[in-house]
């Protein structure tokens, strides 16, 4: 290899040349010179465009003829073996390092004289290792050097990692300089990218890290790991940069993508840093009240959404009933909400996937860290099992929440609340295609009321992943694990009737996914899922001897969940891509089980019971089946605004009953059985994207209409805990939603935060007499969680490097709540008398929040690192309704409204790195 | 799971959360549903059914009554009926009914409007005997508990109602009154008998009942036996003034059906258990009366056959030694017996305090509450006092 500035290692300054050039520019005269000695030289056109040769040459070395038809342009140029010259304008190519950068596979040529240049730093020489690229002004070689022309195409594909931990970057966006082909890292920050054959330069942006480009030159198929530098806390903004022509150019639609930085700016009751709460400030996303970590999303009921925790599927994402969500803030990397647009790789719930990731572990050293808050504390360890190739991650949490006990009066004083959760993951590294995650996870509450009713529930979770990839086109990641949730409530108080009563779900699933990165214009994945549900709806039984209680069990559901499915992303043009998949999934409802049998065309009722129907362990006693379309288009009419529309159709076998507006903790799951359906549901979305401002300003308009069938709501007075025939008490419903979600994002800069609005609608129908009474006389009902307008501000400001302010600002429509229409005297007292439901709303809602961030110095060595967070919740003190209601008290009937959050709340947190 | 609520509730509420009074605007239809309160007497004893309207929600509290209905309770091939009369304003009586025991029966109403109703027809139920009323010290009160079982476990629905009645005296008795001038101005203090100076009883001893609004219901499908084992009745705050002499307390049970329980059970639900986070939401309640007229119109109510079985206990204070009840009387004042003392003077007069030349010179005044028994009870002795 050589290089015009290093011409004392050159042993030959390139063949002679001859001729006469006479005023011509200077793409003519390189084109000449290629013809006549067969080497190849790359230049950038524009960089050469307004230069002029006039010489001659005779018998003059390649390499000084160059210099001397360039001399005081600013061109620099330099050579390499293979008869090619680079050349550049100020700097000349780094041409060393090429070949480590072979993938082993390809790589057989020897080693390369390394030439020193203009900003050469160390290279990683290293043996038997995927080169890494961490530099911005190398040229990179990829792939078998061969003497043809370089023409056609070649696939890129390798690992993006943060340079200081080791850990995958994810999600960031790979760009093509100069055109418009993009791709995004997946989960494990793996890349796969077709390029044209020669010189290329791809820019890589992600959150957190700084926006980077590097210098390749593609000969052919090859791999490519780069190493990202982090953007050091505080000192340059935080939030997305990456994705600001990833809104634009992406294919998703309906997805929002959120990191733990941000996560913890947004101020919180208790200032404990909590991902669903950040979640519900984003367009389409509801909640019925503060006192409820359960999402409504785009009009879809809280059980419709599938929270995964890398993978696992979380139950009851909330800690002390509905307070805390259930995941560890030091843990969680980032997380993702897709409200359209589902990938075909998930399914069996209706509204939406909440991807929560955990990190991955620090690669490279140990470290930490520590919070205290007024309730709860947690820490963190991680690091590496094995350098460079294993990592680990830990955290836990729990809370000394009984000191808030104590101050309630004497009747509750010996109650006392506690939980924890733990997080426990392992990332493995065996050889270079193959990789291993384990990730585990357990929460647990506890509750016990004045040493008599004690209350405990909690998820476990494991899973473990193998990820192999046979070449930069395919790759394959097989999944299984065990996800599970339990409730139990005891009481010993009167010992004729002490109880329990216990509650489990669990699911055992094994997944099967390929991708398979075909070419530049279609990125195909397929896959296979199946899982096993074990479910033991109630156990209710005696405890201890005296207890006259008559055990009563509901015998265990169990079923089977199975789907394929297929899916192409196909980029037509540059401009326009087209996503679509096709999802076959398949419910069996598997014995043994007892089936109660009703009289058709009438309402299910206990006295219709026509008699019962057994099936042995095993036999499939029902099945559902029916295909899913996702299907997603995008057209890019400039670099700042693109048009994106969506269709997809979703199914749900498992139902979540309860008939009270926040999620309980006693509410239980139901798998579809023959007397209860499966949920359908289909969306269609459009939206529009525009940014502004260098892509500082991202704005996003999108419309939906959703429509669902056999939504399941209940009958007046229905009993869900303990029902044997539970399908008496539920009735299928009709349900639309529709809406309009604006998005206003600003991302960078001292200022930053984001504005969105929502106006939706979400509406039930019950008409079909041949369930039963038809609800609101068969008309059209709003649900619960019907909020038609919805704001939220969410702003920082980054007043100095160490010291930034927070706040949050909050105003929706009251939900929909059913009042009295009149009143009654029965029963020695005035009565309220119930009708249509859902026909009253409650005052509306706003809240304000303020925190503020000081962090403690920034030099970078030291050992440990402080933060404080001090924050106000509900700074304006506004007494917002949760829910209104009438009660009898003392015979007469009186109204009251319940403010879950009735002042100011104030909090201080502490945390600590190391 | 209704502790654990009302515990969360409580919680909340007292932790962090506010509740405020609230009246909202109510876009309110004039309801004017017929409600339909009673039961079908099958055992010994009158059949009350109570006839009302319900009202709007907003506006002042006021019981409408139904007059001058026809009512009768039907047998179900329709052979045999007995008028139930109206006794008083509302309220509709037959005073023993004799049912056959495998027939079946319903309610029917006929209206001055001309419209009938009726119920759903019901078995001819009956009702299990009270155990026992039993009661126990518990926290420094008195707590009352309800037993009974169905040795042919057929029974399983309850409903529990009691009344609790209990004797009291003026801290204070009193031999004197106030006496006004021609205008009506309190002008001097005398003997209330001036012929017999004697304390007045009727102002010292009385009684006082109490009837709670709640609706206590309790189910034995749960449990190997149909036995209830201590249900908790009424709670006898430590110290109360109702265990100063001597408290009563009688249990009626009555047998239901499940429907009759679930209807009760959610009306319970729906007006005195809402509040907390985790409550069910209310909802329509559907009893087994219907408007043969108009089949649109909503009637409130559930009527079915059951029986009522009734136990009393009596709890002197004598029983609970210890009990302490302190009836919180301020000392008697002392007042010169003139129109210009007595004109200002608060409460009533007591006895004498210095007689002097008149005899009553000087007279002791005490808190009216203190003297007057009759301002929180009636000095008519119950029927079943002993």
């Amino acid at each position: 290899m050589f290089s015009f500035n290093a011409v004392a290692q050159t042993d030959t300054l390139g063949p002679p040349v001859s001729g006469e050039y006479r005023n011509i520019t200077a793409e003519q005269f390189l084109l000449s010179i290629e013809k006549t000695t067969g080497y190849r030289i790359y230049f950038n056109k524009p960089d050469i465009d307004s230069i002029h040769i006039d010489l001659q040459a005779n018998n003059e070395p390649l390499l000084k003829l160059l210099g001397r038809a360039f001399a005081g342009t600013g061109m620099r140029f330099a050579a390499g073996t293979n008869r090619e010259v680079f050349l550049t304008k100020g700097s000349a190519i780094n041409t060393t390092l090429a070949d480590e950068l072979f993938d082993d596979l390809f790589s057989k040529s020897k080693k390369p004289i390394t030439a020193s240049t203009v900003n050469n730093a160390d290279s990683i020489t290293e043996e038997n290792k995927i080169a890494k690229a961490s530099l911005e002004n190398k040229l990179y070689e990829i792939g078998l050097r061969n003497k043809g022309p370089l023409t056609g195409k070649a696939t890129i594909a390798g690992y993006l990692h943060d340079a200081k931990t080791g850990e995958p970057v994810i999600g960031a966006s790979v760009m093509i300089e100069g055109s418009r082909t993009g791709v995004v890292s997946d989960q494990y920050g793996f890349y796969s990218i077709t390029v044209p054959k020669g010189r290329n330069i791809i820019n890589i942006q992600s959150m957190g890290i700084r926006d980077t480009r590097r210098q390749l030159m593609v000969y052919n198929d090859g791999r490519m790991n780069i190493d990202l530098q982090p953007q050091v806390i505080s000192l340059k903004n935080v939030t997305v940069s990456s994705e600001r022509t990833g809104l634009i150019r992406g294919m998703q639609m309906g997805v929002q993508k959120i990191d733990i930085k941000s996560i913890k700016q947004v101020p919180v009751a208790f200032g404990e840093a909590d991902v669903l709460r950040v979640v519900m400030t984003m367009p389409g996303v509801k909640t019925v009240g503060e006192a409820s970590t359960g999402l409504n999303v785009r009009g879809g009921s809280a059980d419709q959404n599938l929270i995964l925790f890398n993978d696992a599927t979380i139950f009851n994402p909330s800690h002390f009933f509905g307070l805390f969500s259930a995941f560890n803030p030091e843990v969680v990397k980032d997380i993702q909400l897709y409200k359209s647009g589902i990938p075909a790789k998930y399914g069996g719930r209706l509204s939406s996937v909440l991807e929560v990731n955990s990190r991955e572990g620090n690669k490279k050293n140990i470290t930490g860290s520590a919070g205290i808050g007024l309730l709860t504390s947690r820490i963190n360890i991680e690091g590496p099992l094995a350098k460079e190739k294993t990592s680990f991650i830990f955290g836990a949490r729990t809370t000394y929440a009984n000191w808030l006990l104590n101050l309630l009066p004497n009747e509750y004083k010996n109650s006392r609340a506690a939980f924890y959760d733990m997080n426990f993951n392992i990332a493995h590294q065996m050889g270079k295609k193959d990789n291993l995650y384990f990730t585990a996870y357990l929460s647990s509450d506890r509750f016990n009321l004045n040493n008599d009713t004690s209350y405990h529930y909690g998820n476990h979770n494991l899973s473990v992943k193998w990820k192999h990839e046979f070449n930069n086109k395919w790759y394959t990641v097989l999944s299984g694990g065990y996800d599970a949730y339990n409730y139990d409530i005891s009481s010993e108080r009167n010992p004729s009737n002490a109880y329990q009563l216990a509650f489990d779900i669990n699911q055992y699933y094994l997944k099967l996914h390929v991708n398979y990165f075909a070419s530049s214009k279609h990125m195909f994945e397929f896959g296979l899922n199946n899982q096993l549900y074990k479910l033991h709806p109630g156990d209710y039984t005696p405890l201890g001897n005296k207890s006259l209680i008559k055990p009563d069990r509901i015998p265990a559901e169990q079923a089977l969940e199975s789907a394929l499915y297929f899916g192409d992303k196909f980029t037509v043009t540059p401009d326009f891509s087209i996503e679509g998949a096709i999802r076959y999934a398949a419910f069996n409802y598997l014995g043994p089980a007892t089936v109660n049998l009703y009289q058709p065309g009438i309402p299910k009722t206990e006295n219709n019971i026509t008699g019962t129907a057994n099936y042995n362990s095993g036999s499939f006693v029902k099945t559902y089946h029916g295909p899913e379309i996702r299907a997603t288009a995008r057209y890019v009419i400039n670099q700042n605004l693109s048009l994106k529309a969506g269709f997809n159709t979703q199914r749900q076998f498992i139902h979540m009953l309860s008939n009270t507006a926040a999620i309980a903790p006693t509410d239980i799951w139901k798998l579809s059985d023959p007397n209860i359906k499966p949920q359908y549901g289909t969306q269609a979305s459009f939206g529009i994207y525009r940014n502004f401002k260098s892509n500082t300003i991202e704005t996003s308009v999108e419309f939906y209409y959703k429509s669902m069938s056999d939504y399941l709501d209940y009958k007046s007075g229905a009993v869900l805990v303990l029902n044997h025939h539970i399908e008496t008490d539920v009735l299928s419903t009709k349900g639309k939603a529709y809406g309009v979600e604006l998005l206003i994002r600003k991302t960078t800069g001292k200022l930053n935060g984001w504005f969105s609005y929502t106006f939706s609608r979400v509406l039930l129908q019950m008409n079909d007499s041949t369930q039963g009474v038809p609800v609101n006389k068969g008309n059209w009902y709003p649900a619960n969680y019907d909020k038609p307008h919805d704001f939220t501000l969410v702003g920082n400001l980054r007043i100095s490097h160490r010291f930034s302010i927070s706040m949050n600002t909050t105003y929706s429509t009251g939900r929909p709540i059913t009042l009295p229409i009149g009143r009654y005297f029965y029963a020695g007292a005035e009565r309220t008398l119930y009708s249509d439901r859902n026909q009253y709303r409650i005052p509306d809602y706003f809240r304000t929040d303020f925190s503020m961030n000081i962090e403690g110095n920034h030099k970078v060595h030291q050992l440990l690192h402080n933060s404080f967070t001090i924050g106000v919740y509900n700074l304006t003190a506004t007494k917002n309704p949760y829910s209104v209601y009438y009660t009898t008290e003392n015979g007469v009937i009186n109204g009251y409204k319940l403010s879950i959050f009735g002042s100011i709340i104030p909090y201080i947190n502490y945390n600590v790195r190391f | 799971m209704k502790k654990i609520s009302a515990a969360l509730f409580a919680i909340w509420v007292l932790a962090f959360a506010c509740r405020e009074k609230y009246v909202p605007t109510l876009n309110e239809p004039t309801t004017g549903y017929l409600v339909v309160e009673g039961f079908i007497n099958s055992g010994s004893g009158p059949t009350v059914i109570n006839l009302t309207r319900s009202t709007k929600i907003s506006g002042a509290a006021s019981i409408v009554k139904e007059t001058k209905a026809l009512v009768r309770v039907e047998n179900k091939a329709n052979t045999t009926s007995f008028p139930l009369t109206e006794t008083s304003s509302g309220i509709y009586t037959n005073p023993q009914l004799s049912l056959n025991s495998s027939d079946q029966y319903r309610i029917y109403i006929k209206t001055t409007d001309g419209k009938e109703y009726v119920s759903d027809y019901s078995a001819v139920r009956r009702t299990p005997d009270i155990d026992s009323l039993s009661w126990r010290m518990e926290n420094g009160g008195i707590q009352t508990y309800a037993n009974t079982h169905d040795n042919q476990n057929k029974t399983k629905y309850y409903l529990f109602k009691y009344e609790e009645t209990w004797e009291f005296t003026s801290r204070y008795p009193t031999q004197l009154k106030i006496y006004n001038d021609r205008q009506g101005v309190p002008n001097h203090v005398g003997y209330r008998d001036s012929s017999n100076p004697i304390y007045d009883p009727k102002l010292f001893r009385c009684w006082k009942t109490n009837i709670p609004t709640t609706i206590m219901t309790y189910t034995t499908e749960k449990l190997s036996q149909d036995a209830v084992s201590l249900y908790p009745l009424a709670y006898i705050e430590p110290a109360s003034w109702k265990l100063g002499i001597l408290y009563s307390i009688i249990l009626k049970q009555y047998a239901l059906s499940q429907e009759y329980f679930r209807f009760l059970d959610q009306m319970r639900k729906n007006t005195e258990q809402l509040g907390s986070i985790f409550d069910a939401q209310p909802s329509e309640n559907i009893g087994n009366l219907r408007c043969l007229s108009n089949a649109n119109e909503r009637v409130i109510g559930f009527v079915e056959v059951s029986e009522e079985k009734q136990q009393r206990i009596f709890i002197s204070n004598a029983q609970v030694p210890g009990w302490g009840y302190n009836n919180q009387c301020e000392d008697q004042v002392a007042i010169p017996n003139q129109p210009d003392s007595i004109k200002i003077a608060n409460g009533l007069p007591t006895t004498v305090a210095f007689g002097g030349r008149s005899g009553l010179d000087v007279v002791y005044f005490a808190p009216a509450l203190c003297v007057d028994c009759t301002l929180r009870g009636v000095n008519t002795k119950p029927s079943f006092w002993p």
